[in-house]
């Protein structure tokens, strides 16, 4: 019955009644090993309640690489499903009803590729492509600056998820042809501040691009400004998260109305989805994750008028290794529990009028607004990645937030503070409690790749890639052309394989200057010292090289190391990304470099190491130039890596900088004195 | 020293591997011809001996390529060494990327590796070495290194962060100094001012995809035309794209008949060069005149040594038994 004088906490239906919200769309962030496991994670997880389905793919598909390539052996499988072609499609969603189901998938370079082989699958499933909903990340922005799977040029990548937003409008109108998010440069250390900046100024690139192309009627942009939504992070200052909430809703109103003159309310409307922050959670007493995920969901659901339309949460152990099962279905009861149980969704919109709240808001608009206007001003977004000044900001936060934790400025509970505690059962499992991806998969998977390239209608593989190219150069869409490679059965590295043909292949500006590392100077001048000395003995200022073998791209890291080493004298080859095991190899031996320095996060660091020392072997350099890796490295894998020649290992909860540049010249120093074969090589010349 | 011939490799083995283009026997040397210390100076001089003794290789052409920061010297030469290299299947290349260095530190950051894949072709060899000052150009041990280099490859290509004075150096080491700028690189004046189109023997405009490098183009045609009356007008200007590949053909082309043709600098003015650049380093201006009124200058000095390393140790030797005397 009608309520005839409503109470201000009551939330009311359409009828007037008395009512509560249906819950965020539950979603776990999944996929690994082979299409067929996955397969199997996917119905289990959705028969425990999960209402979608989040799609993680493994590096190789993310890149453009088919699974026996040799730059993608090492990862395939590890942290996310592979995928190869639309076989592999057939076996992932075996059994479950792509119609219904809202299917997100974190693809990037290659989501028109993915989207295609969705569509491809649909037609050839008989299910009518409209009724297809769920998103394709495909947001190439975020890629350049913090997540790094970005194959292709940035005009040439924008134009791929222009052409993306072209075909969705009418052919699958409910599909997130993209996610804008803030979510990876939250990670990449970014203040509130400049995730709402960046995104926005993200989202209006995206848009301005869409009217700029003039395939959209006015009507028909309406839509599509309707159809952008956004994928965010919420970290620990869970008020500050839920005011920044707010303040993307208010400035996405002003935004569309303004700029853009959308009347419809409906399409002005800040749609987002929301993974919390990995970034904060600890290696050290892991357990303490669980209460940090548990905050962060709350400053995303809190606020009713901000509250997000999908949720994921990661799991306690991420800062140790990818989720097992159990992992993920922890952190989906703390979904269900806040949604079900909890009296959360029967109230309006709590903070309405909360004069603290509304001047919080206040200020982060105001600042993010200054940021915007002053990327504007430069030439946009694509101008503020061209000239690393967007990374260069972000390698700055990432620095001055080590910096605060270094110093105990910023408190981490059982990192910087509180630091002793009793070990964690947690971990003591049969499994260690960490994940393990059985290396047969990764064969299956290959054995399935090479049957599906022998069985299929080669000519017409063939005449669909030429198709693609055709479409590349003259500036047509690409997306029915993807669709016919799909149905063709032509694979991952060669759809991305024709592409980058055309397009040629993006090397990124490094956001490796201007960083402000906050090492203790005391150390830091006793260090340099050394490491002179250390110069004057070898004759020449130790050398290392750094970079990132493997195909993930979260540098970040990667470069803090390589501007700490500088800082502290070490003369740095800083070699960048998605370098094979062979590149970094050659690199470091033709510099005579002393130490390799690798980081790895994509889980494939034994892979990747035994790699590495066979080829110095290969090089008879093995003696001569020490290899020590950082990343996320389970305890248990740290035995393993010293077997096998690595000398230090590096891993989250040695977060001191300079521990690990004084450990670095330990090792450099412990070489010293070793004969060096030069000695022996020459006989002592006369003058 | 006597246990010690077990461990290593012989000097003629390492030397022959060398010669082979075996990235760390080539890696092993370059480091002692970077190597400060006292006894390197014999070990070069070892290597270079039997380099020498060696029938065969004619030395290497020396190609200069300088350019500010952020003018896409590296993108550049990416595209140009890949080329080069295709279009020729005997060819070999050497790079020495000189980078500047921190002066509070000391520590440098070098190279931008990241625009530039690493090379697996084991007909290049790609090697970075730390300018002294943070202003760039040559490194003290660049003309040993490129000495080295020039013996073992065919074509040695340097790369200098070029900002004004330090530049001349370039000047002596290669055979054909190249100098690259961006679009947008800077108006008319300032091209004049920083003395720099006074050096190149040629000019790149990178990224001619952009519009503005026409702009650039006009005015560095403009410039020449004022700063080199003489030979402003035949002095070749590329217009390329790293990203599209423009215009890499015909450096490409270029650069290839300069390999042809073999180097063109003369060897003992260079060698006389560094020496004096060495003694200025290393002793100040008392040393160069000790070089002089002592050794009879560089030539005569380096005529009477045979070998630079041999000259440079005869010279401390007198020098500093000549302070010695009078303190």
């Amino acid at each position: 019955m009608p309520v005839t004088d409503r109470q201000a906490h009551q939330l009311l239906d359409a009828d007037g009644n008395v009512t509560r919200d249906k819950p965020w769309i539950i979603r776990t962030y999944a996929g690994h090993s082979s299409a067929k496991a996955s397969n199997e994670l996917y119905r289990s997880n959705l028969s425990r309640g999960q209402t979608g389905l989040s799609i993680a793919f493994d590096l190789p598909t993310q890149c453009g690489y088919d699974s026996d390539d040799p730059i993608a052996r090492p990862e395939v499988g590890k942290v996310g499903v592979p995928v190869n072609s639309l076989d592999d499609m057939h076996v992932l969603f075996d059994g479950i009803p792509i119609e219904q189901m809202n299917t997100s998938m974190t693809i990037n370079g290659t989501a028109m590729w993915l989207l295609a082989l969705y569509v491809a699958l649909a037609r050839e499933r008989g299910v009518e492509e409209k009724l297809l909903t769920g998103t394709t990340q495909n947001d190439l922005i975020k890629e350049y600056l913090a997540r790094g799977t970005y194959i292709f040029p940035p005009a040439e990548s924008l134009r791929i998820t222009a052409e993306v937003y072209e075909f969705c409008l009418e052919e699958i109108p409910d599909w997130n042809a993209s996610n804008i998010c803030s979510y990876h440069l939250q990670e990449a250390a970014a203040t509130p501040t400049q995730e709402l900046a960046f995104a926005l100024a993200n989202a209006i690139g995206l848009l301005d691009l869409l009217k700029e192309r003039g395939r959209f009627s006015g009507e028909q942009f309406e839509r599509a400004v309707g159809r952008i939504s956004f994928f965010v992070n919420a970290g620990i200052r869970f008020v500050e998260e839920m005011c920044k909430m707010r303040a993307f809703a208010e400035m996405w109103e002003d935004i569309t109305a303004e700029r853009y003159g959308v009347s419809n309310p409906k399409f002005r409307r800040f749609r987002y989805g929301v993974q919390v922050n990995s970034l904060g959670l600890t290696e050290a007493q892991p357990e303490n994750n669980a209460w940090r995920i548990l905050i962060e969901a709350l400053g995303v659901t809190l606020s009713r008028n901000a509250r997000c339309r999908a949720l994921q949460l990661p799991a306690w152990n991420e800062a140790l290794s990818l989720p097992r099962p159990w992992d993920q279905q922890w952190a989906l009861r703390l979904q269900q529990i806040l949604a079900y149980e909890t009296d959360l969704l029967e109230y309006p919109d709590l903070f309405d009028g909360s004069p603290v709240v509304a001047s919080k808001v206040a200020a982060l608009r105001r600042d993010a607004q200054r940021e915007i206007d002053a990327i504007l001003e430069m030439g946009g977004v694509i101008a503020a990645i061209e000239s690393g000044y967007m990374k260069s900001a972000l390698v700055r936060s990432m620095g001055e937030r080590m910096s605060a934790i270094n110093t105990g400025e910023q408190i981490v509970v059982g990192l910087n503070k509180w630091t002793e505690g009793l070990p964690t059962p947690l971990l003591s499992g049969d499994d260690g409690g960490i994940f393990k991806v059985d290396d047969r998969a990764a064969r299956e998977t290959i054995a399935n790749l090479e049957r599906t390239r022998a069985t299929r209608d080669a000519a017409r593989a063939q005449h669909a890639l030429e198709t693609l190219k055709r479409a590349a150069r003259s500036g047509e869409s690409m997306m029915e052309p993807s669709i016919e490679c799909a149905l063709a059965r032509v694979t991952t590295g060669e759809w991305a394989g024709a592409l980058r043909e055309v397009f040629g292949e993006y090397r990124p500006a490094t956001g490796i200057d201007g960083q402000r590392l906050g090492l203790p100077e005391d150390r830091v001048g006793r260090l340099r010292r050394r490491i002179a000395a250390l110069g004057d003995r070898l004759g020449h200022r130790p050398r290392i090289v750094v970079g990132k073998p493997g195909l993930d791209g979260h540098s970040n890291g990667a470069e803090v190391i390589a501007v700490s080493a500088r800082h502290v004298g070490f003369d740095v080859i800083y070699s960048g990304i998605r370098l094979s095991p062979e590149e970094i190899v050659r690199s470091a031996v033709d510099e005579d470099a002393d130490v390799i320095g690798a980081s790895v996060l994509s889980g494939s660091h034994v892979e990747l190491a035994r790699q590495i020392i066979a080829l110095l072997d290969g090089y008879g350099a093995r003696a001569r130039i020490k290899l020590v890796l950082g990343g996320i490295i389970p305890p248990g894998d740290v035995p393993v890596l010293h077997t096998l020649g690595v000398e230090r290992v590096f891993t989250p909860s040695d977060y001191q900088l300079i521990d690990i540049m004084e450990s670095i010249a330990d090792l450099v120093e412990a070489r010293v004195d070793a004969d060096e074969p030069w000695d022996a090589a020459v006989e002592p010349a006369v003058p | 020293m006597s246990t010690a011939t077990e461990i290593g490799p012989s000097l003629s083995e390492l030397v022959d591997r060398a010669r082979g283009h075996d990235p760390h026997a080539v890696a092993t040397l370059v480091s002692a011809f970077q190597d400060r210390r006292e006894p390197a100076g014999a070990r070069r001089q070892a290597v270079m001996s039997a380099l020498d003794s060696m029938a065969g290789r004619r030395d290497a052409v020396v190609i200069g390529i300088t350019g500010a920061p952020g003018s896409g010297k590296s993108s550049l030469l990416a595209r140009l060494t890949d080329e080069l290299l295709r279009a020729d299947a005997e060819l070999t290349l050497a790079v020495l990327a000189v980078d500047p260095s921190s002066p509070i530190s000391g520590g440098a950051l070098l190279g931008d590796r990241t625009r530039m894949r690493a090379t697996t072709d084991p007909r290049l060899y790609f090697r970075s070495e730390a300018a002294d000052a943070e202003l760039g150009g040559l490194s003290p041990s660049s003309f040993q290194v490129c000495r080295l280099l020039s013996r073992l490859f065919d074509c040695v290509v340097v790369e200098t962060v070029g900002i004004g004075q330090s530049e001349a150096d370039i000047r002596h080491l290669a055979d054909h100094v190249y100098l690259v700028l961006a679009p947008l690189g800077g108006d008319e004046l300032q091209l004049m001012k920083a003395g720099i189109t006074e050096i190149p023997d040629a000019f790149v405009v990178t990224k001619s995809d952009e519009p503005s490098s026409g702009r650039t183009h006009r005015q560095l045609c403009t410039s020449l035309w004022l700063a080199r009356p003489a030979d402003g007008d035949s002095l070749p200007i590329f217009l390329t794209s790293a990203r599209t590949g423009a215009g890499i053909g015909e450096l490409r082309g270029a650069v290839a008949d300069q390999i042809a043709s073999g180097p063109v600098a003369d060897r003992a003015a260079r060698d006389r060069y560094f020496l004096e650049r060495w003694v200025k380093d290393e002793w100040g201006r008392a040393g160069l005149a000790h070089l002089h009124a002592a050794l009879g200058g560089a030539g005569a000095a380096l005529e009477r040594a045979g070998d630079l390393d041999a000259t440079a140790r005869e010279f401390a030797k007198s020098f500093r038994r000549a302070i010695g005397t009078r303190s």
